[in-house]
């Protein structure tokens, strides 16, 4: 196990061909205690990767002006789950529906960012860095983690579950991230001689490369035997489904968020966990398509906040959902929607103030010929749950200050 | 106490030990190369460290051989040690235009060119055998940048038919590869422009073409983004008979697997393709502005407006780079390949030539400054061990490293360089090495190998390791599963 990760900070100088590769700084020791963290609070982010279409899984059914642009995917006011007069959750979640009406879910509505661009990278990299400018190169949460909750480094503050590489939004110069794909894959493999060989080959990797490499093997031995222990542990109490069949999607949302429920049960340092659910740029078929993604979200979720209040860990957790862009107001040609901009967001716990937040924006009133308002900054969503969540500063991860949120307890 | 592991034997494998020779002979301010020829107790050969100062590698870039390993690195999947001879004895221009001037060999016949599993298994099988290496190199390039998910496919053979445009068409002048992506009918369904109608133009092939694989954001609007899908609407699918009459394929919907892939069989067999065509009466012949041009614009002549656009060329030349040359070029490196690209009328020759044969790359700080991606290392693996039939494995293997060949995390495509660095995908890499020595009693001496694949400089712990390996599967191991290996 490792205690104490020496790396090299020398290799990192720079070689003359303009390579910007983040260096790693040496850090001291992990101590076993915590000593910096206040809180045993728990921020689960899960990703909607695509652009999710916000009306189609927050209704605002009492608009006429939503069926007349939807005239085939529409969602007609008779089938949905309604949260108030005016909105109501797509049928297909149920699941979520109860958390609302147990106070367990905050909806934002019309989320958004100034001059919304309606390409995936660049809404990807505006909501991964809390930055409209696309100037800040660090993700929100590797901010969050490096200067506020993970000065000592801990290899689980950070993880990434049911995925292969580190999302933008963990990723910092001094961030140390966990990235478990799955629990058989999340070993050395080949023998005794090899776990020995494959940690040792990296400890004092020359050239640009160096520390990255040295810090993903040493994070990687670290979180092996977290989890060989965690095995022994965690026992699921619900039973959480696995679907490969959802069209288009990455990977298994509810093997990810039950690896991460086992994670926050048994590892009381992990602080930040990131999954991810592919599969949501329904330029066509979206009826069909998002449904089934959607239906898969509110099977998953409720599992894990099932598993995490079966384990006496409802007080600790809180879930939040994000997607680039919301879509277009009106329907394609296709049975489908184009990018767009502003969307809402699920917040979800127990610690959270259940209701609907923000203003739904004007489906008529748009910007760029039928594109959402936003009434809301992501980074008020953001900024409420550093502060009044992880109870870390916002304001220097952030840059400037955001109108609060009321949508978290406070005790 | 001095006879050199790698030497051993009658055949003067003179050039490898010029590649050796390099930082011995005197790279300028390179400290502590050695290659130490002490015999450990039991025989077992070692290997020092070769880190140079302030933790840099040693680069034995300042000498032609180890240019030559350098090129191969990157422009190929890796090499054998008389692919490395023979390169190291060629000027280095003229070892470039070696390179950049091989014919494609065809990828072997596909079992089940319906199955995308079988063709991405034939692909790398091809990619580890093929002696046409830059061809298939370039061919992954193009599918990372020109991206596409195989699902979209369906049942029908359409990822094998991309696969072998981007081989074919892949070294020759972009206009040409573009315009056929444009009715590549894998890219049609990926993109959504068979949906895309005069009356109800799909936006998302305009906006990717736009924004990922021609100009970037910023060099266009959301207008030209409308306009743009107006021009490419009407795009279809045919299937088309030996002597280009449509006909009909065979019905996915109440067939079996096997009934179906048999009726698609016999008509393929009989000289059908698919083939991208514009349908004029699905497509909006009326006047556009697109990118500051008027006229009834077709697709092949939005396209060129595109291609007339001063930041298309820059676009491609920084992909390449990043790929091929520097993780972070500088605008004038790519100014100054995107010039020569643009002015050979977008000749994809000129602008690997560029890439490869300009300061950034053949710089000695350009060792090992670039990371190998998945498939990069799978691929060398198998050419360092001669076992190409690890491909059956690479599908699989793959995903744990964050890559699946037509399987993108977005269209956006895959990560680079640093990018690909995270705990489990560095896992996944050290298991696939262990699993490709595993049980293996024939392999190569790894002590040459140290020679051709790691150009004899090694750092300090990747030395430890093979020297503490009490078997020829455990050096190359450590070999495999080294940092170095891992780097181009």
């Amino acid at each position: 196990m490792i205690t104490r990760r020496d790396f090299m900070v020398s290799g990192i100088t720079a070689t003359g061909v303009g390579i910007i590769v983040p260096p790693v700084f040496a850090k001291s020791v992990f101590a076993a205690t915590m000593e910096d963290v206040h809180n045993d609070h728990v921020l689960v982010i899960l990703q909607l990767g695509g652009g999710n279409d916000g009306l189609n899984t927050a209704v605002p059914f009492a608009d006429p002006a939503y069926l007349q642009s939807r005239p085939t995917i529409g969602i007609p006011a008779d089938k949905v789950l309604p949260l108030n007069g005016a909105i109501g959750l797509n049928p297909v979640m149920p699941g979520i529906k109860k958390l609302f009406d147990a106070g367990e879910l905050a909806l934002v509505q019309g989320v958004g960012y100034p001059n919304p661009v309606y390409s995936h990278f660049e809404g990807l990299y505006i909501w991964e860095h809390a930055d409209p400018t696309m100037q800040q190169t660090e993700g929100w949460l590797g901010r969050v983690l490096a200067s506020q909750l993970d000065a000592q480094g801990h290899p689980l503050t950070g993880c990434a579950l049911g995925q292969a590489s580190t999302p933008a939004e963990l990723l910092a110069q001094n961030a140390t991230v966990s990235v478990i794909d799955s629990v058989p894959a999340y070993q050395v493999q080949g023998g005794a001689g090899r776990r020995v060989a494959a940690p040792a080959l990296y400890k004092r990797t020359p050239g640009i490369y160096g520390a990255l490499f040295d810090q993903a093997l040493s994070t990687a031995e670290y979180g092996i035997a977290a989890l060989a222990d965690s095995q022994t542990r965690y026992t699921p109490s619900v039973t959480y489904t696995p679907q490969s069949t959802v069209y288009g999607s990455k990977n298994s949302l509810a093997t990810s968020l039950q690896l991460t429920a086992e994670m926050i049960v048994t590892q009381p340092s992990v602080k930040i966990c990131h999954v991810v659910l592919g599969g949501f740029d329904t330029h066509q078929d979206e009826d069909a398509r998002q449904n089934a993604l959607l239906a898969y979200v509110d099977s998953a979720v409720s599992a894990f906040m099932q598993d995490i209040a079966n384990h006496g860990m409802a007080d600790r957790v809180v879930l939040m959902t994000w997607s680039e862009f919301g879509r277009r107001v009106a329907e394609n040609g296709g049975k489908g929607t184009d990018h767009g901009a502003a969307a809402p967001v699920f917040v979800v716990g127990k610690p959270v103030k259940g209701g609907v937040f923000g203003e739904q924006p004007s489906l008529t009133s748009t910007v760029d010929s039928g594109n959402l308002k936003y009434n809301v900054d992501f980074r008020s969503v953001y900024q409420t749950l550093i502060r009044d969540w992880l109870q870390a500063d916002p304001t220097s991860v952030l840059g400037a200050t955001f109108p609060e949120l009321p949508i978290i307890q406070t005790a | 106490m001095l006879k050199l592991p790698g030497m051993r034997g009658a055949n003067p494998k003179l050039s490898r030990r010029q590649v050796l020779g390099i930082a011995a002979g005197g790279v300028a301010g390179a400290v502590g190369f050695r290659y130490l020829t002490m015999q450990l107790p039991g025989g077992s050969p070692a290997v020092a460290s070769a880190a140079g100062a302030g933790g840099a590698w040693t680069s034995p870039l300042g000498t032609p051989a180890g240019l030559a390993a350098h090129l191969l690195r990157r422009a190929t999947f890796g090499y054998t040690a008389a692919e490395l001879d023979a390169a190291a004895l060629m000027s280095y221009t003229d070892l470039v235009d070696m390179v950049v001037s091989q014919e494609p060999q065809p990828l072997p016949q596909v079992a089940d060119p319906t199955s995308y599993q079988a063709v991405v298994r034939a692909w790398y099988g091809h990619m580890a055998t093929t002696t046409a290496q830059f061809p298939e190199r370039m061919t992954l390039f193009w599918h990372g940048l020109l991206t596409s998910d195989y699902r979209k496919a369906a049942r029908l053979p359409l990822v094998l038919q991309q696969n072998e445009l981007y081989r074919t068409s892949g070294r020759g002048d972009f206009r040409t590869l573009i315009n056929a992506v444009t009715f590549d009918p894998l890219m049609i369904r990926y993109l959504d422009l068979e949906e895309s109608t005069a009356a109800a133009p799909n936006e998302n092939y305009s906006r990717e073409l736009m924004e990922l694989f021609t100009l970037g954001v910023g060099n266009y609007t959301e207008t030209d983004v409308r306009e743009g899908a107006r021009a490419f609407s009407g795009i279809r699918t045919d299937l088309v008979d030996a002597s280009g009459s449509r006909i009909q394929p065979p019905r996915v919907k109440g067939s079996t697997p096997a009934a179906y892939t048999q009726a698609l069989d016999q008509l393929l067999a009989q000289g059908a393709t698919f083939k991208g065509i514009l349908a004029r009466n699905q497509h909006d012949a009326g006047a556009k502005t697109f990118l500051g041009h008027s006229g009834n614009l077709d697709p092949a002549q939005a396209l060129d407006i595109i291609l007339s656009q001063p930041a298309c060329a820059p676009h491609i030349a920084r992909s390449a780079l990043v790929q091929f040359c520097t993780p972070d070029p500088s605008p004038q490196l790519i100014n100054s390949v995107a010039t020569q690209f643009r002015s050979s009328n977008y000749d994809i020759k000129t602008l690997m030539r560029a890439v490869f044969t300009n300061e950034a790359f053949t710089t000695p700080s350009a060792f090992r400054s670039l990371v190998r991606g998945p498939a990069e290392f799978m691929v060398a693996t198998m050419r360092a061990l001669n076992r190409p039939g690890l491909a059956a494995t690479c599908v699989q293997s793959g995903a744990g490293m964050d890559q699946i060949l037509y399987d993108m995390p977005t269209v956006a495509g895959w990560p680079s360089n640093q990018g690909w660095v995270s705990s489990g995908a560095w896992l996944a890499r050290l298991n696939f090495a262990a699993g490709a020595v595993a049980g293996q009693h024939s392999l190569p001496d790894p002590i040459d190998a140290v020679h051709t694949q790691l150009d004899g400089v090694v750092g300090p712990d990747t030395a430890a390791v093979f020297n503490a390996s009490m078997s020829d599967t455990d050096r190359w191991y450590a070999l495999l599963a080294s940092p170095e290996f891992q780097l181009k």
